[in-house]
């Protein structure tokens, strides 16, 4: 019986030579770096003449690695959905499914060596792109990551690689059930835009019919009100709604591995902490964050398990 | 005997309640060792399910079935392992060249890699695809591609080989390249192959036994002399005498044969169809006229051709010629 590891070399092969891949690394690790570009213009253009030169930031986290918590959700979403969206469909259509299959090879030795692969590629893609943004910070911003912040960078490297994989799986399973490769890529891509977007202004829309934040404008000589009861039940409402999102956990998890300063929630507007949590303690708050990503990661990956091994080829 | 095939009411219906469609209806099949068995059929005849279920692809709806001993549904990997299958509407993968995709085939395997190196170079040799194997085969002719695709059923050494329409969009030159190397697997090798084919009178000569499928049943099926045999039987033999002399007398005294069911003479040539092989008596009769020299008696065997003519279009309900 062929081992997982046959499949999984030749579909990682394929994957960090295909034009896809390369391209949007290049494309995620040059915003990486031209997001520290813009930093630092922007600095120089907003003081140029502050004492001792512009002021650059001192921390790694909370500032420099802003740019990873914007910017990953994009790229694991769209690196996902553009690795897993031909993965069963595209061998069906070139007839090469017929010739794996005609091999004694089970079906989830191909599927299981095929989410290797893609778990292999992406890890690499993150890490450059991450690496990017680092690089980029040490040598234009002068801001270097301390140990603790290497390795909360280094978590979340892992969760965005287990991010990514959550739109992998989906995206095979989208492509495990659609006769056509461009049946699947227009299925994935709608949605990502809907966790992306179309969920998020839902949660809003809704938040703000069922609850609207009350806000008093301000009386002359006073400042503006707000009622902070009212904000938080609008707040609960659109996190709750955004939570079917995997982009709102991943969201989580990056604020809380990246920003040892955010809280757990607590009263609203949110209180920095007085003291940054410790790396521990970030990863107990994104706990539930993390455990949702892995649900929904594992239950794609069974959903296209399933499928694809009762699949009939014809 | 031995068969490497055999199916037991193998039955596969697609869909359910009105939309369901029967591919292969109760199917019983022999296939012989070493045999260059024929299944064929018109498009949509059920012969791509046939033989997805018999290497494990498809599962069936009913019935059982067992290919080199192994039970289709339960050890469908057991047969995989000794079944080379090209199947129809097959594809390599583009971006690598033919030998990178043999040895992905031969990984998928389990061959090792040193032995890998070698086997796939023989092979390629061998389908006289060895001065394209380091070209992508995105590059590649149908033809070319036909080659590696029976390069790929090679490379496991099978003891069974099932090509699923083989020639389909191939040129002449390829079908007859084609047609040469199952000869050759077959005579040199001992191989058993098992073609799929609607291309009748291409791959239909080929054949040692057929099997004539329609709408997901086997028309006829057997040696194709023991079928041929059959149908001369049913139908009548047609001898062929030719004859100098006093051919007149003679067709006189084949005319009070019984077993004559016509007779006609043009030129020198009798041509009779008749209830039974009688040759013999032809002859007996022949040397008691004098000055009659019969210079050859044939019979005439009916071509697979005629077998499909008789047994499929009289399935279909149109009426065959002769």
């Amino acid at each position: 019986m062929a081992d997982v590891f046959v499949v999984a070399s030749k579909e990682f092969s394929d994957i960090v030579r295909s034009k896809r891949f390369i391209v949007l690394v290049a494309i995620f690790g040059l915003i990486m770096t031209a997001a520290m570009v813009t930093v630092y213009v922007s600095i120089v253009q907003t003081m140029p003449t502050a004492p001792g030169g512009p002021p650059m930031p001192q921390r790694f986290l909370g500032t420099v690695a802003y740019m990873l918590i914007s910017t990953m959700p994009l790229f694991g979403a769209v690196m996902g959905v553009a690795l897993g969206c031909d993965t069963i469909s595209g061998e069906r259509e070139k007839g090469t499914l017929k010739i794996v299959l005609a091999q004694p090879v089970f079906r989830d030795t191909v599927i299981n060596g095929k989410f290797l692969a893609a778990t292999l590629a992406v890890s690499i893609a993150v890490f450059i792109t991450s690496l990017a943004n680092v690089g980029a910070s040490i040598m234009i911003l002068g801001v270097t990551p301390t140990g603790e912040e290497a390795l909360r960078l280094a978590l979340f490297m892992v969760f965005s690689v287990l991010f990514a994989m959550t739109y992998y799986g989906i995206a095979v399973f989208l492509s495990t059930v659609s006769k056509k490769t461009s049946q699947s890529v227009i299925l994935g891509v709608t949605v990502w835009a809907v966790f992306t977007f179309v969920i998020p202004i839902i949660a809003t829309l809704v938040a703000f019919t069922i609850a609207p934040p009350i806000i008093r404008p301000p009386s002359p000589g006073e400042p503006m009100e707000m009622d902070i009861e009212s904000i938080r039940r609008y707040t609960a409402i659109v996190e709750t709604i955004s939570s079917i999102t995997p982009n709102h956990h991943f969201s989580k998890v990056g604020q809380y591995l990246l920003n040892p300063y955010a809280t757990t929630g607590g009263p609203f507007p949110p209180q920095p902490a007085q003291e940054a949590a410790s790396v521990t303690s970030s990863l107990i708050y994104a706990g539930p964050n993390i455990l949702v990503l892995t649900i929904v990661t594992t239950l794609a990956f069974i959903a296209s398990y399933m499928v694809f091994t009762r699949q009939e080829v014809r | 005997m031995e068969y490497v095939i055999e199916t037991n009411d193998l039955t596969k219906v697609y869909g359910s309640g009105k939309e369901a469609v029967t591919a292969v209806d109760h199917e019983n099949m022999r296939i012989k060792r070493g045999s260059i068995s024929g299944i064929l059929g018109p498009n949509g005849a059920g012969k791509t399910t046939l033989v997805m279920m018999l290497t494990g692809l498809i599962l069936p709806t009913s019935g059982t079935a067992k290919v080199l001993g192994h039970d289709i549904v339960k050890e469908s990997l057991q047969i995989r392992k000794k079944v080379g299958l090209l199947p129809e509407g097959f594809g390599f993968y583009d971006h690598l060249t033919a030998k990178q995709n043999l040895d992905y085939i031969a990984a998928l395997n389990d061959i090792p890699k040193e032995e890998r190196d070698k086997r796939v170079g023989e092979i390629l040799k061998a389908v006289g695809s060895d001065g394209f194997k380091d070209r992508k085969v995105g590059g590649f002719s149908r033809g070319m591609k036909q080659r590696l695709a029976i390069a790929q059923t090679l490379i496991k050494d099978p003891e069974l080989l099932i090509f699923d329409e083989p020639t389909a969009g191939v040129d002449p030159e390829g079908a007859k390249a084609f047609k040469d190397m199952v000869s050759k697997l077959n005579k040199e090798q001992g191989k058993t192959i098992v073609v799929c084919t609607h291309l009748l009178f291409e791959m239909g000569p080929l054949c040692t036994d057929v099997a004539i499928m329609n709408q997901g049943r086997f028309v006829v099926q057997g040696n194709v002399e023991e079928i041929a045999e059959r149908m001369m039987a049913e139908e009548g033999y047609r001898i062929e005498v030719e004859a100098r002399g006093d051919v007149g007398a003679f067709v006189a005294k084949l005319k009070r044969l019984k077993e004559i069911i016509s007779l006609e003479v043009k030129d020198d040539v009798i041509s009779i169809k008749t209830m039974s092989d009688v040759r013999a008596e032809i002859n007996k009769r022949a040397a008691k006229i004098k000055g009659l020299e019969v210079l050859s008696i044939r019979r005439l065997e009916p071509s697979l051709e005629d077998l499909f003519m008789k047994y499929y279009q009289k399935e279909i309900g149109v009426v065959a010629h002769g």
